[in-house]
């Protein structure tokens, strides 16, 4: 007896709405909105399965293993998949609002995105290394694409970087690939994991596979593609590369090492992860405090959130595998509405430079309320989803007797609340009102929709975390 | 050595010649070039390996990921290319334009 | 004993491929690439994946070449990398690659993989040929995705063009020869194309052969001016382009409302859905392939 197929719909929902938006021009925008609902429902779908009845496996093709690929969610990517529906339904919104109804720009962002989607979703279901593989491709060439939306020769130059790294990480990981099947002649995540043993094979694998990962995801020191690209790239495409695409690597290889490297090759490599990780925050967040853009500051943020979650890798364990989930989510919204606010003030006064941002907390009150709020969970203070996320971290640090990353957790808190209140200060010093400006409501709210569902997620952990926990590795 | 090393391995300094342009050379070209090269040893790594067996059909499962992967690879090249050209179209229009790498 | 015509091959490959990249003069890299493509086509034929040759020379060479070709504009000034870091990445990339050669020699000899299983189950595939099988049906999965990917770029690369007029291939006035020529070729790439499509199922063929094929026959009239320029505008264009993606998607969901698994081809029908979804996908893939080329009139002639 079979239920609604709420994992296929999760991946065909997108991808019907960026066909109908490709041949229904006109329409696009709210194709897109549709399809993003419905993509959202489906995931809550897919979230309340698993929630029922654990990890939930399904066969593409209806061929057994190891003939043919499997769909399968646990907590974890049922957890994810839900937060990215949410946040990309919020983006897709703000993108109707920002892009001008029925220009070229909008024509090929909703489309690209959506296909972006259905490649996110089949990434995170998908249980097969090749697969995984094409999955990584999809929403890597859409990225690109949707980052050389802006036209400009900034957005284009920083998006052929891009592409040109992703390549090149594609092309390990896929000899990694290569490998893995020579050795076990194996392609699914679960057989593979049965089989793999430790030995020299086992190694070039994962190196190959890590290395590839880390130019996408990226880990320090291979994130120079990511500043230029964010930082040039339409707003909300910025927002969904920090918030949701760009987390797609970062999950892959979680998952690859769960799934087939953790066991066998003990804790060196992780470690090594680990270091590199907490450079990525620690420099970083130095630099972010040192930018002049709003939005370049922005990206290194996101930067350093993310050698933050590649802190999970030495942590690994039941608590610290939540927290990097629930950076994962926490950060999706958070980094989504700072993008967002950056937008709107950069659309508001036509610049994003940070010391020029003088009084402008009183013209535009919700942007910065959203920006501050946002900026909560950047620094992991409480109430919010960054807080619970690096107090499990932590506090895994501190039962392993591992204290140096909890040091490098706090210090990154640290900085990151030196750069967001330099933005927040000038913005708040009193000016005198020289004139209204007339901006649409509609993105405000939305980032501060955004932000504030960064907070709900410190206040009400427990349903998430739970979540989570189904399937996770103990 | 049976034929499919010495293919696997040729493959694997294909790989290695494509990373390290890839990685030396400025010009996006070239890049785009050594991104091609590389492609082509793993697909050699893949294909020669379909062929361990010395008697009797190949793999045919690692035939058909080549496949995958050169479409992939050539979506790829077009992507960069495209790029490439406007950003040239955008230098020679406007002399302040400066091409990055 | 390893034949002399593997181990020559297995040795020029590579050193060709420094070739390409070492030149410094484009042009000459793209078209040692070309040369390069076809030894590898070989390669492909001396390891028995005929299926893997004609996607190689197809689309890797034969497209990629062409697509490298007209975008070579202006000769780029070559600068050349300090020679001490040439050395060291090149030390590097030989440890490397020694490493990794190793690592394969301790692969197992005489696996077989999934072998076995796919040519076991073939039958019930619908499709004699096991590499379709494998593509269209086993792992049909892979292939819709790829099929997205391939769409996902021509959108990107129309969305990168769109605007600029002056966009085309530079083309000299052709010759009556090359015209005679193209006259000849391009119903013949028609028809096997077509030819590819059908025997798909039983022999080397499929799709991505055909479309190829078909895109190298378009670009030939694009280039020699037989063709006006693909453009979303066009009814057909839009028709060809869609017919695959939006088949696939159909295979693909409707089997949901039944019951059964995304993609399951009901019993008996595979080997005509899999014909039916392969000429949808050639039509499309010729399409994205040829809309990967410039289009539209050619810019004057720029030198430097």
């Amino acid at each position: 007896m079979r239920g609604v197929p709420w994992l296929e719909l999760t991946i065909l929902a997108p991808l019907c709405g960026a066909l109908l938006g490709l041949v229904l021009q006109r329409a696009v925008a709210v194709l897109a909105l549709v399809s993003s609902l419905s993509t959202a429902v489906a995931s809550a779908g897919v979230a309340v399965l698993v929630a029922r009845h654990g990890t939930i496996r399904r066969s593409v093709g209806a061929w057994e293993l190891p003939l043919g690929i499997q769909l399968r969610a646990d907590g974890l990517a049922a957890l994810v998949l839900v937060a990215f529906a949410v946040v990309g339904v919020f983006i897709t919104a703000y993108a109707m609002v920002h892009f001008e109804p029925g220009s070229r720009a909008a024509r090929s962002f909703f489309p690209l995105w959506l296909f972006a989607w259905t490649g996110l979703d089949a990434l995170l279901l998908s249980s097969d290394v090749f697969n995984l593989y094409v999955t990584l491709e999809l929403t890597t060439l859409t990225s690109v694409g949707l980052v050389a939306t802006g036209g400009d020769p900034a957005a284009l130059s920083s998006a052929l970087r891009y592409l040109l790294f992703a390549m090149a990480g594609s092309l390990l990981y896929l000899l990694g690939v290569a490998l893995l099947y020579g050795a076990h002649g194996v392609l699914d995540l679960d057989l593979l994991g049965a089989v793999v043993t430790r030995g020299p094979v086992t190694w070039g694998a994962l190196a190959l596979i890590t290395c590839g990962l880390a130019l996408k995801a990226p880990l320090f020191p291979l994130h120079g593609w990511l500043p230029a690209a964010y930082a040039s790239a339409p707003v909300p495409v910025s927002a969904l590369l920090s918030g949701v695409v760009g987390k797609c690597s970062l999950y892959v290889l979680v998952r690859i090492w769960l799934g087939v490297f953790g066991v066998p090759l003990g804790r060196a490599p992780a470690v090594l992860i680990g270091v590199l990780g907490a450079a990525g925050v620690l420099w970083a967040s130095i630099v972010a405090c040192r930018q002049q853009r709003l939005k370049l500051l922005v990206a290194y943020s996101s930067i350093a959130q993310l050698g933050t979650i590649f802190l999970v890798f030495p942590l690994m364990g039941r608590a610290a595998f939540a927290g990097g989930a629930y950076l994962v989510i926490s950060h999706a919204c958070a980094a989504a509405a700072m993008f967002i606010a950056a937008g709107t003030i950069e659309q508001v006064v036509g610049h994003d430079e940070i010391d020029r941002l003088d009084g402008l907390a009183h013209r535009l009150p919700l942007t910065f309320v959203a920006f501050a709020l946002a900026g909560v969970s950047a620094m992991g203070m409480p109430p919010s989803g960054g807080f619970v996320a690096k107090w499990l971290l932590v506090r895994t640090a501190f039962e392993l007797h591992e204290w140096w990353w909890a040091a490098v957790i706090l210090i990154g808190g640290l900085l990151s609340a030196a750069y967001v209140f330099r933005v927040l200060r000038g913005a708040f010093v009193p000016a005198p009102i020289t004139e209204t400006i007339r901006r649409s409501r509609a993105s405000d709210l939305l980032a501060l929709g955004l932000a504030l569902l960064a907070l709900a997620l410190g206040l009400a952990p427990d349903l998430p975390l739970a979540l989570a926990a189904q399937g996770a590795p103990s | 050595m049976p034929p499919w090393l010495a293919y696997a391995a040729s493959g694997v300094s294909l790989f290695a010649v494509g990373m390290s342009a890839l990685v030396l050379h400025g010009e996006v070209m070239r890049k785009i070039l050594a991104a091609n090269v590389s492609a082509s040893g793993v697909f050699l790594v893949l294909v020669a390996l379909a062929r361990r067996a010395p008697k009797g059909p190949p793999d045919p499962v690692p035939h058909a990921l080549v496949l995958t992967g050169i479409v992939v690879s050539v979506s790829a090249t077009a992507l960069a290319l495209a790029l490439v050209r406007q950003l040239r179209h955008g230098a020679q229009l406007g002399p302040s334009d400066e091409r990055r790498r | 004993m390893i034949p002399p015509i593997d181990l020559l091959l297995a040795t020029a490959l590579p050193l060709i491929a420094w070739r390409v990249l070492a030149t410094d003069e484009l042009p000459t890299s793209v078209v040692l690439f070309i040369a390069f493509g076809l030894l590898s086509a070989l390669a492909w034929a001396r390891l028995d994946a005929p299926d893997v040759a004609l996607v190689e020379a197809a689309v890797g060479t034969g497209l990629t070449g062409a697509l490298l070709m007209s975008s070579l504009r202006s000769m780029e000034r070559p600068r050349p990398p300090s020679p001490w870091r040439a050395r060291a990445i090149a030390l590097v990339a030989a440890a490397i690659a020694v490493a990794l050669a190793s690592v394969v020699a301790l692969l197992p000899r005489g696996a077989l993989g999934l072998g076995p299983a796919v040519l076991a189950r073939s039958e019930e595939s619908g499709v004699a040929q096991p590499v379709t099988a494998v593509l269209m049906n086993f792992r049909g999965h892979d292939t819709h995705l790829e099929m997205l990917v391939l769409l996902a770029a021509s959108i990107g690369v129309l969305s990168i063009q769109h605007g600029t007029a002056s966009h085309g291939v530079d083309t000299a006035p052709t010759s009556s020869v090359v015209m005679m020529l193209v006259e000849l070729i391009v119903p013949a790439l028609v028809v096997l194309a077509g030819y590819l499509v059908w025997r798909g199922s039983r022999a080397p063929g499929g799709a991505f052969q055909a479309g190829a094929i078909l895109a190298g026959g378009a670009v030939l009239l694009l280039l020699t001016r037989r063709m006006a320029p693909l453009s979303l505008e066009r009814q057909m264009v839009r028709m060809f382009l869609f017919a695959g993606p939006v088949l696939f998607f159909l295979v693909a969901a409707v089997p949901l409302g039944f019951g059964g698994d995304m993609l399951e081809y009901p019993r008996g029908w595979g080997g005509s859905l899999i014909l039916g979804l392969e000429s949808a996908l050639t039509l499309s893939i010729a399409t994205i392939l040829t809309m990967f080329f410039p289009q539209g009139a050619p810019a004057p002639r720029r030198r430097g």
